[in-house]
Parts: C-alpha cells; sequence; structure tokens
C-alpha cells in the first residue's frame, strides 16, 4: 500500500501529535544519516511552510523514519493506537 | 528590545542544521550563526541551504578566522551569500579558536592587525570597491569583484582579551564578546567603551553581543551535562587573562587542550570543573537562565546570543527558549515581527 493511502489510517485530530513523535524520531536517532538527501529536502520545504503535521507532511515524515528507524517508528505508531496502520507497515 | 541569536555548530547532518534553523527563524531569534572550523561541514555550504529555507532571520559565520581562509575570500562568500539573502547577511570574524588552529600548525599571529586588515578587506571587497592596501599583514593589489554587491553586510568582531574588544569596538560594526560570565561581559563592555571612544563612536551605536556557551533544559544537571564539552573547548583556547580571573591555571588548560587534540575527550572532559561550567556557560532551568541573562543585559549587552550546545535536545530547547526566555526580555508585538 502507498504511503498516502497509509497516512490516510491517521485522524487528522492526531496529525500533530504525530508528526512531532515522527520528527524526534528523525532528527535524534543515530542513524539519522540513512535519511535521503531528497526526502531531507522535501522535509524541510515542509517544515519552512508549516506542513508537517498535514497529511502530505506526515506521508514524508513517515518515509524518513521507516528508513532511519523502523522499530521506533512502529512504537511510536502502536502507542498512539494506530494498530491498522501498524498492520498494514508490518506486512510490507 | 534585547536581540536574541543562535549558534550552530555543522558537526551535525547538514539538514539537521537546517531543520533548527527553520525552527529558530519560526520561534522569533534574530541571528543565527554558523561555526567554522575546518573539521566540521563548511560554514558557507551550510549558510547557503540555510539561506535557501529560510526568510527573515540574519545570518553569517560566527566567527569565520582570517588564519585559515584568506579574508578576500571571505568577502567573496559573504557577498555571494548576501545576494541569496539580501540584506539578510553579517559577518562574524575573530583569531579562532585555537585548538583547531592548532591541529594544523597554524598561528595566530599579530592577531590585531591581522584582524584589522581583515575587517578593512572584507568591508572594501564586499562594498564592491577596488582595493589596494599594503598591509603589515595583508598585501592586496587591485582586488575587485567581478560582479555587483548589494547592500552592507554587517561586521561583527568576536573578541575577549583587552586589545581585541577595544579594537572591536573601533573597526566593527557590532562586537561578539566571547563570555558568558556578567563580570567578564562587563569588563569587556569596559574595553569597548574605550575603544569606541577613542574611534570618535558612540557605542549606543554598537551591537554588543553576549556569545555564550548556552544550556536550558528541565533540570540543572542536564543543562550542565549538555555544557561539559563546550566548557572544554573555551578553557582550552581561552587567553591567560581570562583564566586567571577565573582562578585556573594555563597548566590545567594546556592539559584540556592536549587531550582535545589527541581526541582524549573522556581525559578532557573530566578535568572540567563546576566552577568552570559557571564561569563560562550559561546554563539550567529557563528560570535560572532568565536570572543570568537578565545580569548580562543590565551591564549593557544588545544581544544573547545561545551558543553551543543549547541545550541536551536541541529542538525541545530552542521551543524552550522560545516560550520562556523570551517573554522576559520581549513584548508579544517584538516576539511576532
Amino acid at each position: 500500500m502507498a504511503l498516502e493511502k497509509m497516512v490516510e489510517k491517521i485522524p487528522s485530530s492526531s496529525w500533530e501529535a504525530t508528526s512531532e513523535k515522527l520528527i524526534d524520531i528523525v532528527l535524534n536517532s543515530p542513524d539519522a544519516n540513512k535519511m535521503p538527501s531528497g526526502l531531507a529536502k522535501t522535509i524541510l520545504y515542509y517544515w519552512q511552510r508549516d506542513q508537517l503535521a498535514t497529511k502530505i507532511g506526515l506521508e514524508r515524515l513517515l518515509e524518513a523514519s521507516m528508513i532511519i528507524d523502523t522499530e521506533k517508528t512502529i512504537g511510536v505508531l502502536k502507542e498512539l493506537g494506530f494498530q491498522e496502520l501498524v498492520a498494514t507497515l508490518e506486512s510490507r | 528590545m534585547i536581540n536574541f541569536g543562535i549558534e550552530f555548530v555543522p558537526r551535525d547532518l547538514y539538514w539537521k542544521t537546517t531543520f533548527y534553523a527553520i525552527q529558530a527563524e519560526k520561534t522569533g531569534f534574530n541571528t543565527l550563526w554558523i561555526t567554522d572550523h575546518f573539521n566540521n561541514r563548511n560554514v558557507y555550504v551550510s549558510l547557503a541551504i540555510v539561506s535557501a529555507y529560510t526568510d527573515k532571520i540574519k545570518f553569517g559565520p560566527g566567527v569565520t578566522n582570517p588564519y585559515m581562509a584568506h579574508p578576500i575570500v571571505t568577502a567573496q562568500a559573504v557577498s555571494t551569500l548576501n545576494e541569496i539573502a539580501p540584506g539578510r547577511v553579517i559577518c562574524g570574524i575573530g583569531v579562532g579558536d585555537r585548538t583547531t588552529l592548532e591541529m594544523v600548525n597554524m598561528k595566530p599571529s599579530k592577531p590585531l592587525a591581522t584582524i584589522r586588515e581583515s575587517v578593512n578587506i572584507i568591508r572594501e571587497i564586499t562594498s564592491g570597491r577596488n582595493l589596494e592596501m599594503r598591509g603589515e599583514v595583508f598585501t592586496v593589489s587591485g582586488a575587485k569583484l567581478n560582479y555587483k554587491t548589494t547592500s552592507k553586510i554587517p561586521i561583527f568582531v568576536g573578541a575577549q582579551g583587552p586589545k581585541m574588544l577595544a579594537l572591536a569596538a573601533e573597526i566593527g560594526d557590532g562586537v561578539l564578546i566571547n563570555a558568558s560570565h556578567p563580570e567578564d561581559i562587563k569588563n569587556a563592555i569596559g574595553f569597548i567603551s574605550e575603544g569606541a571612544v577613542n574611534a570618535g563612536k558612540r557605542v549606543e551605536d554598537l551591537e554588543i553581543a553576549a556569545y555564550t556557551s548556552f544550556s536550558v533544559a528541565k533540570t540543572p544537571e542536564k543543562a550542565a551535562k549538555a555544557v561539559i564539552p563546550v566548557v572544554a573547548y573555551i578553557v582550552a583556547g581561552c587567553p591567560e587573562s581570562v583564566l586567571q580571573k577565573h582562578g585556573i591555571s594555563m597548566e590545567t588548560a594546556d592539559k584540556i587542550r592536549q587531550a582535545i587534540i589527541k581526541g582524549q575527550w573522556k581525559e578532557a572532559f573530566l578535568q572540567i570543573t563546576d566552577g568552570m561550567v559557571e564561569a563560562f556557560s550559561i546554563y539550567g532551568t529557563p528560570e535560572t537562565v532568565v536570572e543570568k541573562i537578565a545580569k548580562l543585559v543590565k551591564v549593557g549587552t544588545t544581544q544573547i546570543v545561545a551558543g553551543s550546545p543549547i541545550g541536551p535536545d536541541m529542538r525541545k530547547s530552542i521551543n524552550m527558549i522560545a516560550a520562556e526566555i523570551f517573554p522576559h526580555f520581549r513584548s508579544k508585538e517584538d516576539r511576532t515581527n
């Protein structure tokens, strides 16, 4: 399933909280250097425009955090109660 | 109104530095400084990408030095940046970090003449003029940029010792005082005032920045732990006069410097005492930091630069500064402008 469809499983009321958690993973992971440069620039573009807590911003953050730290990302999504999204990500 | 600046060390991945730079702009910092050390990512490449993702914040090298980079190259770099971000570029220059210079066998010789001539070169070249000069350190025979320069670039001189502070006031648009302790800042401002008066300038026309080593966190312990590595570098590169004032021997500073040069970090950091942390940084909870900043403002500082490490968690600390420290020094209107 495409990331676009996956992010639709996150209710808009949780976008802000999810965005915050994913940003923390991306910035604080010891494997942050796994971030592809093109994806980093896309994230900076959305950050500058206050769009990291929107559907499109979350898509890119989720993509980055899955690359950088899959385990932690799954853990955070479980914590936030997105079981369906977790199941989809784990079945990829 | 007091201005707030922030310093980033491009040891971090470029996109992280840029992420924090965007955050600094959003949260209301006025200036952004990126350090210039050969062993980190290049300062101008870092600033170029920051300029592309920000719109208002002023930024520049903080500080570059004329031993590793000829001032004509610095002039070229900052005027190129000023084309990308017109009116937002500032240039910080000083003698540089002794420890890093030593790694490449560079001696910061004739510091006063070197800085005086460098500032002249940068100012003339960035103004688009043709420069002919025969100095004690630099000779320039008809140098001029092949492109049109835009607005004036303010030059800030980084200084710590009495003569450099006075010179900074004489030739700079601003002074970056490399200190955090109110007594050191107070003394520094005394030398700055003398320098300004001798040069026929008004001290009120100068931006006087306390370029501090800064760490804010929810607990003082966490804030202090984060700042120790930076304090080690500061002590290692400190002039004897400043060390003496804080009761630190040259031997101790040398020992720390040698350990850093050899990459023996644990050895270096173990030498850092609570007194050193107190003397060379602003650290603590937001409440404590507010009190410390207030003392710096009281003695005449017009800009506070929150230098590395900012805090144990950069993103959280930037938000903490904006939410819990800015309101004590700015009106709501200032923060949104």
